[in-house]
């Protein structure tokens, strides 16, 4: 037999292989959790506190109850009867933090507008909608704060009634000297920079169906979720039912950006009642009730000391994060890597970062691409440029002159964070090429000439991924089983899931490449608690990071033994897997796979004998670079590897409207080795995008007695086509020595990037104006309101 | 409350006589369907509890028509169907259909929304940041509205009471829009969207008269259109002095129609006021340039 | 309630409806087709586009009732896993899409353009999908594939 000289393929690492389920998602066949039918469904709503603040006085559900076709009006007083307190994706008190329990349904007070106090189940979702509006809820009214600088006052209302106020964690990060060295500075800036709060507004709105089967006493919950083997342990330990007796079954998610990782209240919930009722229950979230879940929102107040020539000596930043009310889901923590972030990829070894993380009576933070990493990137990004225009030199060249030099990794931040490897200058020198940065600064001279307003911005964007945090669910590494049947076809069952990033198309690659057979043989299955090994799901751009390298480990597991028996049957001592076939690397013979497989399965007492006739292996990849163990000035490290990349965009401002047009807009980015640079350049362009709305034009709006105002996608403004550039976007490998594959995460980066290079473009379009960019979004109302605020401040 | 699952009785008319009879007796219960693109989604949502709906989906009301020196179009006139016929004419640059093309052609929303929204449910759904209403000022248009008790016309710039508020009764149904001919020589239309995704913030609807003056249909700015006549400006349209003057007569013109500027999630009112001058002028040096040809 | 008929991908069904009752919701639900996908039910997102006697709509702003006797095409009509409309295979080759949720809105829109419009360019493909929200692909490599669905049409006209 012979083999072929490989072709140019299309499925080994390195490879743009096409999405695997891009035909089911093409033709409307994929399955997403509202598309699952099962027999006798009801459907449930959610009944929301209709006041910022309040104890529960009474529920009224008759008027619900007699609507035809509704089963069941349930008040948060009886689910608390049934039901434990959802447990913290992230412990505060592991963290420092206070926490307080929080339940499916609240029975005695609420704290947010929209928080869920009862649920109605019906036969139809239009029945179940209508008795929702329906359930009256009688209030006792408490006073409410609705800003976190507020709340931190001494008379401000509490959130909490137990808390003494309402500081959920207050901690301060940094090393060295940063009051001496900001003293000996040539110049010290200050300045604050305020950003609004935003939601990830993926298009499928969060969903589960839930059924409790009584006989077999199981419960499945089909859902769109992140994290299914931690809603498990929750379901578990919210409603007593072993875990053993739950099954999760995560289908196609329509996108999520950390929205729909686990902890949110309606998870027990819609299983709680398909529990009472005895009947399969749906809930699909409303796109209103997505409005609830929100991020970023934190005001920043810093002083930066920098020499004469740029080089930047102290940093000194105070955050005051609002977390909204507190939440199991692991939203409430991200303004904690907003602080750890600080000062990014610049070298400064002299910084205090101190950070208070605030309740107020808004809905809680729910997870969001970047992780509150993205905000530190907005400020320092921010501070960079504010040295610059200080001391009138080109934010490129104090850039060069702060950056960490690519022969300085692994780097330790004055924060702790180690970041691995990494070429900021490179990635500079690529960003500001293509985007013609040079050419652009002669146009904005001309155009300054002719009294229109363009502006260059930069930023520097360090995303630390794959993170791990102690004792919590949010861990550093992942499992990945890789089964081999008789046929020689392979069912990779792993850890991580894919909100439709396409992860399971990369750990596809790898694992086809690592036992050299066709990308068809690989089947995937994700998401499933009854078939995949115990994981952690999708965050921290973790999933090709360790959901790859576990999956390789294991493949050469399998390998091992495919080509222990392969060489056994070729006679020879070396062979090599190529193309679906055991080959001899010195001659021409060869024996396909399946054949092989066949006979490590069926000859296990002949030419098989003495190897375990197994082709399957479950394996866990542990990233290095990982330590918790606290170093003499008290810093971890949880994250094993460091994605970069560099945002050089140019805008035109209309200075009579406020209106900011990207002009042109190009990003080099660095996430290590690329297993598939098709979809990582798809994730980074979407966060690149994300980013822009932030910038622009996305805001949760609240009005004073703290309802969210802005409703419905005509009011909280995604980008949509003919608002965003075209994207030049340039690629930098600089593998990760901490990874298995040398890749470093991908899909978070680009949203905080995104948001400081406009920030700081609009800045310099305007600077003839006198304009100081300090907040977010950059919409036009906001940039009208900055230029008066120079020519006031001027008069 | 009798707390039962009422639905609503449902009407799909095939004529105009056949839409009055389900009007008749109405009260403030009955909705009126016409595109449905904003209405049914308020219901769906329970912001709109019907008790009766009349779907004019079947009724016949659309169409453009030439009658007695005025363009009448159908209320079930579509945004698409308005801009399909329009290669076909060519028509003066003062032709009222050359308005409502220009509008029609930027309608938030996509392709969906202009296949389905209709001119005259925009019309009648009153929402101040729709691009209608302050068409219908800038062309001194006529709205018809029928009952069983009836057919009147009411000027435009009487027709809008508020946001939301009209002078139609609940009985009646608009059933065109009559757009009188010969009362400009060119048209310019600027809209003014924060980003594409939301409502108008400001909308102009400029027209330049037969004497030479000008005449602006302003929507987005206040809670109605809000008409304004204007000198051409001497000085081009960038004169800050003229500007002023368009800022003046605006305010001027809020207090006389009784008109409150939209202060709103999108935009506070300050800031519609600032741009409405900008917005006003970039759609007259529109109309000015087209006229020049 | 009362009954209703449609013609939906060629197939007739006939249907009991509430008259609030959604055309997304009977074509999800009774015909059991749900490639069409729900996302905001106020007509801003998109995802629920459905083609309606030949054009595209919005299925959560119409009403069911109202489209009585209405010819309804949906994304399960566009093309098949095994013969891709050429618009789909466009949107395969350039990653036009990550989650997938607002592609069938956004394929059919994209056809209903290229149908009345063969060669349009990037201002008439911004136009086209203004009414259709994507938030993972970042709307570029949809551009970037309309652009690839125009070429491969026009070069299986020289072929």
């Amino acid at each position: 037999m012979n083999t072929s000289v490989p072709s140019k393929g299309t499925g080994r690492v390195g490879e743009a292989a096409k999405k695997r389920d891009g035909k089911a998602l093409l033709t409307g066949g994929a399955r997403y959790v509202d598309d699952v039918r099962l027999p006798g469904t009801l459907y449930a709503a959610v009944v929301r506190s209709t006041v910022a603040h309040a104890r529960i006085r009474r529920v009224h559900t008759e008027e619900a109850l007699s609507l035809p076709g509704v089963e069941l009006v349930l008040t948060g007083e009886r689910a608390r009867e049934l039901t434990e307190p959802i447990p913290y994706f992230i412990d505060p008190v592991v963290r420092g933090a206070r926490r307080v329990d929080i339940h499916c349904l609240e029975s005695e007070r609420v704290v947010f507008v929209g928080q869920p106090v009862a649920a109605v189940v019906a036969d139809t979702w239009e029945g179940a909608q209508r008795a929702a509006r329906l359930v009256r809820v009688d209030y006792d009214v408490l006073p409410h704060v609705l800003d976190a600088e507020q709340a931190m006052s001494d008379d401000a209302p509490r959130v909490y009634e137990e808390w003494a106020d309402n500081v959920v964690l207050s901690k301060s990060y940094g090393t060295g000297d940063p009051d001496g060295a900001l003293s000996s500075a040539d110049v010290v800036v200050t300045g604050s920079f305020r950003s609004e709060r935003t939601t990830t507004a993926p298009i499928e709105p969060r969903g589960f169906l839930a059924r409790w089967d009584a006989r077999e006493e199981t419960l499945t919950m089909h859902g769109s979720c992140q994290n299914p083997h931690q809603l498990r342990w929750m379901l578990s330990t919210t409603l007593g039912i072993p875990e053993n007796r739950v099954r999760v079954i995560t289908e196609k998610v329509g996108g999520s950006f950390g929205l729909k990782m686990q902890g949110q209240p309606e998870e027990t919930l819609v299983a709680l009642l398909s529990v009472l009722t005895g009947s399969p229950v749906k809930w699909i979230e409303d796109r209103r009730e997505s409005f609830l879940a929100g991020s970023r929102q934190q005001v920043h107040r810093f002083t930066v000391g920098a020499r004469s020539d740029g080089r930047i000596v102290a940093l000194v930043n105070e955050i005051v994060a609002d977390a909204g009310a507190m939440t199991a889901q692991a939203g409430w923590a991200m303004p904690n890597m907003s602080a750890t972030t600080f000062p990014s990829g610049y070298r400064i070894p002299d910084c205090r970062i101190d950070l208070s993380i605030v309740a107020t009576n808004k809905p809680p933070l729910s997870a969001a691409r970047g992780f509150g990493k993205d905000s530190a990137h907005l400020v320092m990004e921010r501070v960079v440029d504010l040295v610059a225009r200080r001391l009138g030199l080109d934010p490129a060249l104090v850039r060069e002159r702060n950056f960490i030099s690519s022969d300085e990794f692994p780097y330790r931040t004055s924060t702790g964070l180690n970041i691995d490897s990494g070429d900021f200058h490179g990635l500079l020198d690529k960003a500001t090429k293509s985007l013609d940065y040079e050419g652009w600064r002669a146009r904005q001279a001309k155009a300054r000439g002719a009294g229109e307003h363009i502006g260059l911005g930069l930023a520097l964007e360090l995303t630390p991924e794959s993170s791990d945090s102690p004792g919590s669910f949010v861990s550093g590494f992942d499992t990945t089983t890789v089964r081999m049947s008789v046929t020689g076809s392979v069912t990779v069952l792993t850890g991580v899931t894919s909100p439709g990033g396409g992860n399971d198309t990369g750990i596809a690659q790898i694992v086809a490449t690592e036992l050299g057979i066709p990308l068809e043989w690989v089947r995937v299955v994700q998401g499933d608690t009854d078939q995949c090994p115990n994981g952690f799901g999708n965050f921290s751009g973790r999933s090709m990071v360790v959901g790859g390298g576990s999956a390789a480990l294991a493949s050469r597991d399998v390998l091992r033994t495919l080509t222990t028996v392969g060489a056994r049957m070729l006679g020879v001592e070396r062979v090599e897997v190529r193309e679906g076939a055991v080959v001899d690397p010195e001659g021409s013979d060869s024996v396909p796979v399946p054949d092989v497989a066949r006979a490590v399965l069926t000859r296990s007492f002949e030419i098989a004998s003495e190897v375990e006739p197994i082709l399957e292996s479950t394996r866990a990849y542990k990233p290095g670079n990982i330590d918790h163990r606290p170093d003499e000035h008290g810093r971890i490290q949880p994250y094993p590897t460091y994605s970069s990349c560099l945002h050089a965009t140019a805008v035109r401002v209309d200075a009579e409207t406020g209106k900011v047009e990207i002009a042109d807009y190009a990003m080099a980015h660095d996430c290590g080795t690329m297993i598939n640079p098709a979809l990582v350049e798809g994730q980074a362009w979407g966060a690149v995008v994300m980013g822009l709305g932030a910038a622009l034009s996305e805001r949760l709006v609240f009005d004073e007695a703290g309802h969210t105002v802005s409703d419905r996608f005509k009011s909280y403004l995604l980008p949509r086509a003919s608002d965003v550039p075209m994207i030049r976007m340039e690629h930098q490998v600089t593998p990760s020595p901490f990874t298995m594959h040398g890749n470093k995460g991908a899909g978070e980066a680009g949203v905080g990037g995104a948001q400081a290079a406009i920030a700081n473009a609009v800045e310099d379009a305007l600077s003839p104006l006198g304009v100081l960019v300090d907040r977010l979004p950059l919409s036009p109302p906001t940039v009208l309101e900055l230029i008066r605020r120079a020519k006031e401040g001027r008069m | 409350m009798t707390g039962r699952d009422d639905a609503p009785r449902y009407f799909a008319p095939t004529d105009l006589d056949g839409v009055l009879r389900a009007l008749d007796g109405a009260d403030e219960s009955t909705v009126v369907v016409g595109g449905g693109t904003m209405v049914v989604p308020t219901m769906t949502h329970g912001h709109l509890v019907p008790t009766v709906i009349v779907d004019l989906v079947r009724s016949g009301l659309e169409g453009i028509r030439e009658e007695d020196g005025a363009t009448v179009i159908g209320a079930m006139t579509t945004y698409s169907s308005l801009l399909a016929g329009e290669r076909e004419r060519l028509r003066e640059p003062g032709h009222p259909l050359n308005l409502l093309v220009r509008a029609a052609s930027g309608i938030t929303g996509g392709p969906q929304i202009r296949n389905k929204g209709t001119l005259g449910g925009s019309a009648a759904y009153a929402n101040p940041s729709s691009d209608v209403p302050g068409c219908l000022v800038a062309l001194d248009a006529r709205v018809r509205l029928a009952s069983p008790r009836g057919v009147r016309e009411v000027p435009a710039a009487e027709f809008y009471l508020g946001a939301f508020r009209t002078a139609r009764r609940p009985d009646e149904v608009l059933s065109a829009l009559v757009l009188p001919r010969g009362t400009a020589t060119a048209w310019g239309y600027v809209k003014f969207k924060l980003v594409e995704s939301s409502w108008p913030v400001v909308t102009s609807a400029a027209a330049v008269l037969p004497d030479g003056g000008l005449r602006v249909g302003v929507g987005g700015a206040a809670d109605r259109p809000v008409p304004l006549d204007l000198p051409t400006p001497s000085e081009g349209t960038d004169d800050p002095a003229w500007r002023a003057l368009v800022a003046d007569e605006f305010a001027r013109a809020l207090d006389t129609h009784g008109a409150v500027p939209v202060d709103d999630v999108l935009a506070d009112a300050r800031y519609r006021t600032d741009i409405t001058p900008v917005i006003v002028a970039r759609s007259v040096a529109g109309a000015l340039e087209r006229r020049q040809g | 309630m009362r009954n209703i008929r449609l013609n939906v991908n060629g197939e007739d069904h006939e249907v009991e409806v509430d008259p609030r009752r959604l055309l997304v919701h009977v074509v999800r639900e009774e015909v059991g087709l749900t490639g069409t996908h729900v996302g905001c039910l106020t007509g801003d997102c998109g995802a629920c586009t459905v083609m309606v006697d030949d054009r595209s709509v919005k299925s959560c702003s119409v009403l069911a009732a109202g489209a009585d006797g209405a010819c309804v095409r949906t994304i399960e009509y566009l093309g098949t896993e095994e013969d891709l409309d050429p618009v789909q295979q466009a949107f395969l080759d350039e990653f036009a899409f990550q989650c997938g949720y607002c592609l069938p809105g956004m394929l059919l829109t994209v056809r209903e353009l290229l149908d009345a419009e063969p060669d349009p360019d990037d201002a008439a493909i911004l136009q086209a999908i203004s009414g259709n929200l994507c938030r993972c692909t970042g709307y570029g490599p949809i551009v970037r594939a309309v652009r690839a669905a125009v070429r491969s049409t026009r070069g299986g006209e020289g072929s």
